[in-house]
């Protein structure tokens, strides 16, 4: 479904990926792991359009979306939720939500989408007419992964949800997206937390300095001796 | 006395209304974009000499011609957004505003210059035959003309707090203006969103201006005393409210007209340390969050 070919990313003058490449298949969940810093957040704002690669491509079932502005990608079916939630604190998680399907043919299908998002996030529902700024940090993620599935997308991209919430907190958003990546939605879920992703994920590709250095299904990764050492200080 | 007071009252209100529409385009413009157009006063002038054309060539009210007026700025606004401002939105937040001064000064030069061509450096004003009338009010006399500027301006402030709020469009705008990136990510056309609230605001600055040759005159020159009125509005309301701008705007409008009474001319200078003060004690402002 989606494929990343070969791309070179800059930021300004700085180099931030080389050659990287992947894919995600239809319904399949697929996470990107590695340190901070080391270009997933950067992988995952190309494929949705907020930087352009100098050089490869992005394809979405064989369209070409690498020069497209975001506000196409999401009409093609991609929709991140991006680092540090982004949500809009000042309007009511009502309004969030309603944004988030901002585009025309979302827009059309809404009533049945809210639904399906207050299905998975009851707590959402609960707090519909309250501004979103007073929700706690749990519950903002969960507005930010509601909003994106607003949208309708085919593929969600999904950036640190775990990022400085409790454990137990953690648990339960990871159940949600098994549960929503059943419901027949390609996931992309970059993680820190490589336990836990792994856990999740049918494959998982390792990003390190801007490289992907490594790939496989979750489950062999999960065992692997190197990626135990390197990431789950288990070793 | 006390009828002195309550007609200066009165005046006040109708005066600070226009602050009022003024300063809530400005504050879009600002809010949803980050840039500071101290021209925003210059599209008033524009609009004001526009309806002052359609009344005078065409002979044409001056309310009928208020739409005329509101699509021709807004356009122009538009025009201009994508000729001198559409550069800025890509750039870096801090260099945003210092460009956007320059660019605004540019247009403050530029502006009077081609008004004084096109209609001289007279004062001018539009004076349909029912200007002058009045009827009183327990001793207070209400102008036709105030009190239909001062409905107006009611009018259009609450339609466009009903767009920002009821309309996806309106939530589009204020998504954009807490945080574009994530509007981004919602498919929302962040480059349209800027260059229509950019040509709103203008448009909202026309308006005015029409009812402000109705009301007092307008010159090539006046641009600049509206956009400072504006810019002591917006920072007495805080960023954000639309109808924290309106109110702010009657605040300013009658402390002026009150304090005129008592300190003549020097009723400018107290806008001026409203502002200052405001900054001081309270920089977001009397409706602003902090």
């Amino acid at each position: 479904m989606l494929e990343v070919k070969s791309i070179n990313v800059y930021h300004g003058d700085l180099q931030a990926l080389w050659d990287v490449s992947l894919f995600v298949n239809e319904r399949e969940l697929v996470s990107l792991i590695g340190a901070n810093g080391a270009g997933k957040t950067t992988i995952v704002e190309t494929i949705s359009g907020l930087l352009t690669p100098r050089a490869g491509s992005v394809t979405l079932d064989g369209v070409r979306l690498d020069q497209m502005p975001t506000h196409k990608v999401v009409k093609m079916g991609i929709c991140l939720a991006p680092e540090e939630k982004g949500i809009f604190t000042g309007m009511t998680v009502l309004e969030n939500l309603e944004l988030g399907a901002f585009v025309p043919e979302s827009r059309r299908i809404r009533n049945g989408t809210f639904q399906f998002v207050y299905d998975l996030f009851p707590v959402l529902e609960e707090r519909k007419k309250q501004t979103a700024g007073t929700l706690s940090g749990g519950e903002q993620q969960m507005l930010a992964i509601g909003r994106a599935l607003m949208s309708k997308p085919k593929l969600l991209l999904l950036d640190e949800p775990s990022l400085g919430l409790a454990p137990i907190i953690v648990k339960s958003i990871f159940g949600v997206i098994k549960q929503i990546n059943e419901t027949g939605v390609g996931v992309l879920l970059v993680e820190q937390n490589v336990a836990a992703a792994l856990g999740l994920a049918n494959r998982a590709y390792i990003v390190e300095n801007g490289r992907i250095a490594g790939s496989g299904d979750a489950k062999g990764l999960l065992d692997d001796e190197k990626i135990r050492d390197a990431y789950l200080g288990t070793g | 006395m006390i009828e002195l007071v309550a007609q200066t009252f009165v005046n006040g209100i109708n005066i600070g209304a226009l602050y009022g529409l003024v300063a809530v385009g400005l504050s879009l413009t600002f809010g949803v974009m980050k840039i500071l157009n101290i021209a925003h006063g210059e599209f008033l002038m524009v609009g004001g000499y526009f309806g002052f054309w359609l009344f005078t060539l065409l002979g044409l009210d001056p309310l009928y011609g208020l739409p005329l007026v509101a699509v021709a700025v807004f356009l122009l606004g538009a025009g201009f957004y994508k000729l001198v401002f559409s550069g800025l939105a890509r750039l870096h937040e801090e260099t945003k505003v210092k460009n956007s001064l320059l660019v605004g000064f540019g247009l403050f030069l530029i502006f009077p210059q081609i008004s004084r061509m096109l209609w001289t450096s007279d004062e001018q004003a539009i004076t349909p035959a029912y200007s002058g009338g009045s009827f009183p009010i327990l001793g207070v006399r209400c102008g036709y003309v105030p009190l239909c500027a001062l409905v107006m301006a009611v009018v259009i402030i609450l339609g466009l707090h009903l767009l920002l709020t009821k309309t996806y469009f309106g939530k589009s705008i204020r998504g954009t203006t807490e945080n574009w990136k994530s509007a981004k990510l919602m498919g929302i056309n962040v480059e349209r969103t800027y260059l229509i609230t950019f040509a709103l605001g203008t448009a909202l600055a026309g308006i005015a201006g029409v009812l402000v040759a109705m009301t007092q005159t307008i010159s090539p020159d006046i641009g600049m005393s509206w956009t400072l009125k504006a810019l002591i509005v917006v920072v007495l309301a805080g960023i954000g409210s639309v109808g924290g701008a309106f109110f702010a705007g009657i605040i300013l409008g009658v402390v002026e007209a009150v304090s005129a009474i008592f300190i003549g001319p020097y009723t400018v200078a107290l806008g001026l340390v409203i502002f200052l003060l405001i900054l001081m004690f309270r920089p977001q402002g009397l409706f602003g969050k902090a």
